[in-house]
């Protein structure tokens, strides 16, 4: 139900306080994210980080500057399940330049099965 | 159901009371709640450049749509008579060389599925039937839908131009493969495949215009008391369709992108080391089966955008012309959609024999087979709902038979196609061709032809002639058979595809006389195509006048002001919907079918569908 | 936006609502304006479109023996003789960021009918595109000076340019045809086309309304957030 009272306040009473949060925190976390690079972080650390702040800045953009987070679901859910497809078409594509790269090192590296 | 309605309450109620006996109509069981978008203003053409040229009508539009697609779809017919000579009589076509039978091969493939199916379906059936069929006055957007006609009138001016330039239009096949698509060597590598190139792209930004004003003027524009649940499976189809190519398209769009770049910029995405007589060329690195990912991740949808809309309209047509509801109207709506997701996770079915992962034939084999559970339960429901229903067997109802089998003809190779191990052997061959011409080529080709038989009272005002349509048929279906039962077995003996002739291989006699008869038989179904274009042009000078509602249909295109519909199609006020489109043969009722816009004070003593 | 007033009909929150709105007559997103509701329907396409480019990018960056070149040190720059890494870049994201929020404060300033603070903001975002498309132009022609092409460079693998390139280009022109649109909508806010009930489109039978700032707001937010994806997977990896 607090949901449901926040979404009582409508689009001319939102309060100019939540787009200034929003807005330090956008430069807040692109700062993180550039600080993954400058400390270099290697690896599964920098992998997860970069991903992390990738994901929390693009959730708040669309949620509080895009208006999601104030829509009615039925908008809301029609715009997620499309990235499902998108989804398994990264997760196929990973495999995908695994092999790729396993038969190219194969075959034009190791030599083959020649 | 929920409980916006309050007259949904007493209409339910009420409906069971009326098993007991009669019960008084009250007046409010009537009530639909007011409109929440208040009436959208149309922009009327005044004179003869913005009435029928840059027409702001989405029937106009439609029509425009469909003619052009018609046009290039005469223009890939005659391509595949071409090539239908070659096959059956080689050399009898004397300025056939190899070179052009790749070029026919390609033009064909990319006409028949794109320019004309597609635009056919989806610009031509959608425009004209989306707004009429859920009671809004026009699409959303009609000055971006008139766009959209043009983007795409471009595009087909743009393909053709291909035929034209030197070298010809392209002759990679409609898959459009790297890295042999752009290398010097296949046909048409030069201009023609650039052309190609920026056709698509113009066809996908001109459709995105038209798509969008498909999808809103369904999701926001329907008028009071049409829910998404009481829409006819046409609209479901067409709706669900040009989902799929909003999401599709970009794939097309950006392999568009990234072919055209190799090609004039020399970047190598799709393309590897290669080595050309002896050359190493410039290209190296990159990765031909991405191109085929993209492609076919664009492609496998592309199949269903094509046969959503002919599943949604066949529904209707059977419907109506055999007087009966559709059987299971909601596992209908939910095949559709489910077919439509599933049809983004198979798309490497296509891939089997190209070097991908080899993981990737399990996960594909299980998706492709899983989607037949929901088509497979469209074709019961159909059958079902023939089941004893008063059928008319008038040409509507022949072309709709004509589908059914075809359908679960291309299907079941389709399932064979489906299995790693099966398709293996049968890809690249005739079974193929087989496989696909049914089930994408002449099944929807059939409905399209229903269609136009149904709808065009409704265009016109006046029927086509029976007689004449009972020829098309039967011409149109016993041809089509003779043209592709045999493929199948050419496929299964090895006949590969896409070859210009088959040289000094044991298929050259074994084939001969089958590849004779199959040209034979297809040359008489094009020309018998004709028969329709005669009945047209006879049926607007003579024809018998049709009338208000002439098949005693419940949807909504058929309840307008005027027949034809005028401009904004509903004359004063918009209808008011009280049931779905399929109460036909309602125990009780005065007639054999009920429409959309009856109330239910209207027919109390009658036990009609909750919907 | 927030839930709306619809005559004869009470409204649910969430999931019920969601239910219920699916399942009624007329409209599937209520009190959605057919403009918005398209906006999101072409930006959900247009997701699929830079979905595409960087799928493929990963496809080939993931499976080249060529090494790929570091980005950090490509895209770094040189302050007072010091290699910064992604300074550019940095400085970029900071503008796009800065233009995004100014663009969501127009939006707010609309809906509360203060045409000159929306005016005002839509330019500031507007300026700020612009800038924004001027350092890319920099960036490009620095990369191109030191001898990067979208067939070749001498850091490593070719890919990495006709990447770069391509999907830098994309986005690119994304933001160029925004901020054509701003500045004609800055026009359109300052010439009070929204005011008194609002005046005729230009294509359109419709009446203007402080809505298209919205539309226009979606618009521009969806480039800032491709943005984001792109800085973390173009410049971070
Ligand atoms: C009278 C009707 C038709 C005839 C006689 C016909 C004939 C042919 C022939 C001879 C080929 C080339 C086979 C080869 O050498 O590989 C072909 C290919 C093809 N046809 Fe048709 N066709 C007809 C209608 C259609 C329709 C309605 C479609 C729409 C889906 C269609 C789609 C295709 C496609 C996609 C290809 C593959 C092109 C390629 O390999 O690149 N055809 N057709
Ligand atoms: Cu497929």
């Amino acid at each position: 139900m607090v949901k449901a009272e926040k979404k009582e306040q409508s689009a001319s009473t939102h309060k100019i306080g939540i787009y200034m949060w929003i807005w330090g925190l956008l430069f807040v976390l692109s700062f993180f994210s550039y600080m993954v690079d400058w400390y270099n972080f290697q690896g599964m650390l920098r992998w997860s980080l970069i991903l992390f702040f990738m994901f929390l800045k693009a959730g708040l953009i669309m949620a509080f500057f895009m208006h999601l987070f104030w829509e009615r679901y039925a908008l809301v859910n029609v715009l997620l399940w499309p990235m499902t497809a998108i989804a398994c078409f990264i997760f196929l594509m990973v495999a995908e330049f695994e092999y790729t790269l396993f038969s190219r090192a194969f075959y034009f590296v190791v030599g083959g099965g020649a | 159901m929920s409980d916006e309605y309050d007259n949904n309450k007493t209409y339910q109620a009420q409906s069971s009371e009326t098993m007991g006996g009669s019960a008084p109509a009250s007046p409010d069981m009537d009530y639909v709640r007011p409109a929440e978008i208040p009436d959208q203003e149309l922009y009327h053409g005044h004179s003869f450049i913005t009435k029928w040229v840059f027409c702001q009508d989405a029937k106009v539009i439609g029509v425009q749509y469909f003619l052009t697609a018609v046009f290039t779809g005469v223009v890939g017919l005659i391509l595949s008579w071409l090539m239908r000579l070659q096959l059956g009589f080689p050399g009898a076509a004397g300025f056939m060389t190899a070179e052009h039978y790749y070029q026919f091969v390609t033009m064909h493939g990319m006409i028949m599925v794109v320019y004309f199916l597609t635009a056919l379906f989806l610009g031509g059936f959608g425009n004209y039937l989306i707004p009429l069929m859920v009671g809004a006055r026009d699409m959303v957007f009609p000055y971006v839908n008139m766009i959209s006609f043009w983007m795409f009138f471009i595009a087909v001016a743009v393909l053709m131009a291909s035929f034209f330039v030197p070298g010809g239009p392209t002759g990679a096949g409609w898959t459009l493969y790297p890295p042999q698509t752009i290398l010097p060597g296949t046909p048409g590598a030069g201009m023609g495949i650039l052309l190609m190139l920026v056709s698509l792209s113009l066809f996908v930004i001109g459709f995105t215009m038209g798509g969008l004003n498909y999808l809103i003027t369904i999701l926001q524009a329907r008028t009071r008391g049409m829910t998404l649940m009481r829409m006819p499976l046409t609209v479901w189809g067409i709706f669900t369709a040009t989902v799929l190519a909003m999401l599709a398209f970009p794939a097309l769009l950006v392999s568009a992108i990234m072919m055209t770049l190799d090609k004039i910029l020399g970047t190598s995405f799709f393309m590897p080391t290669i080595i050309q007589a002896g050359e190493v060329l410039d290209y190296g690195g990159g990765s031909p089966i991405l191109f085929q990912h993209l492609f076919w991740f664009f492609g496998h949808p592309e199949v269903y955008i094509v046969a959503l809309p002919a599943f949604g309209i066949v529904s209707d047509l059977i419907s109506v012309h055999s007087r009966k509801n559709i059987f299971g109207y909601r596992m209908m709506v939910w095949a559709i959609v489910g077919i439509g997701a599933l049809s983004f996770f198979v798309w490497a079915h296509h891939m089997y024999v190209s070097g991908m992962n080899p993981w990737f034939g399990f996960f594909f084999a299980t998706t492709t087979l899983i989607i037949a559970v929901p088509t497979a339960m469209k074709v019961y429901n159909w059958i079902l709902t023939l089941w004893r229903g008063n059928i008319r067997l008038n040409t509507v109802m022949l072309w709709c038979l004509g589908f059914i089998v075809t359908f679960v003809n291309g299907g079941i190779t389709g399932i064979f196609l489906g299995n790693v191990s099966v398709d293996v052997p049968l890809s690249d061959t005739y079974f193929v061709i087989a496989h696909f011409h049914m089930v994408m080529g002449i099944a929807p080709l059939m409905v399209i032809m229903g269609a136009v038989y149904h709808w065009f009272p409704l265009v016109s005002g006046k029927f086509l002639d029976e007689k004449l349509g009972k020829w098309h048929f039967w011409f149109t279906f016993l041809g089509a058979y003779s043209i592709y039962f045999p493929m199948h077995y050419l496929g299964f003996i090895g006949v590969p595809r896409r070859y210009f002739e088959m040289y000094d291989s044991p298929y050259m006699t074994s084939a001969v006389g089958m590849n004779e008869f199959i040209s034979m038989a297809a040359f008489i179904v094009g020309a018998a195509q004709f028969i329709l274009i005669y009945n047209i042009i006879k049926t607007l000078k003579v024809g018998k006048k049709a009338g208000h509602n002439p098949w005693k249909a419940n949807s909504l295109e058929w309840l307008t002001s005027t027949v034809p519909p005028e401009h904004g199609n509903f004359g004063e006020r918009l209808p008011v919907v009280h049931r779905w489109p399929y109460d036909f043969s309602v125990p009780g009722a005065k007639e054999d079918y009920i429409t959309q816009t009856t109330p239910p004070s209207e027919v109390v003593h009658t036990e009609v569908e909750k919907t | 936006m927030s839930d709306p007033k619809i005559e004869g009909l009470q409204l649910k929150p969430g999931f019920r609502g969601m239910a219920d709105d699916t399942g009624s007559d007329q409209t599937m997103f209520k009190g959605v304006h057919w403009g918005k509701a398209m906006m999101w329907i072409f930006l959900l396409s247009d997701t699929f479109v830079f979905s595409c480019f960087l799928i493929s990018y990963m496809k080939g960056r993931g499976s080249t023996l060529v090494d790929w070149p570091y980005p950090s040190e490509v895209f770094a720059l040189h302050v007072g003789g010091v290699s910064v890494p992604l300074l550019l870049i940095a400085i970029m994201t900071f503008v796009l960021i800065t233009s995004s929020g100014t663009m969501a404060l127009a939006v707010k300033y609309g809906y509360e009918k203060n045409r000159k603070m929306c005016g005002w903001l839509v330019l500031a975002t507007a300026l700020g595109g612009l800038t924004f498309v001027g350092m890319q132009a920099f960036e490009w022609s620095k990369l191109i000076e030191e001898g990067v092409r979208p067939w070749e460079n001498p850091f490593g693998a070719a890919q990495f340019g006709s990447f770069f390139f391509m999907i830098t280009g994309f986005h690119g022109t994304h933001v160029s045809i925004g901020v054509i649109f701003l500045f004609i909508y800055a026009y359109k806010v300052f010439a009070g086309h929204y005011e008194n009930g609002g005046k005729r489109g230009w294509f359109t039978t419709m009446k203007g309304d402080y809505v298209e700032i919205e539309i226009l707001g979606l618009y521009w937010h969806f480039v800032d957030l491709v943005w984001v994806f792109i800085f973390a997977f173009f410049y971070l990896w």
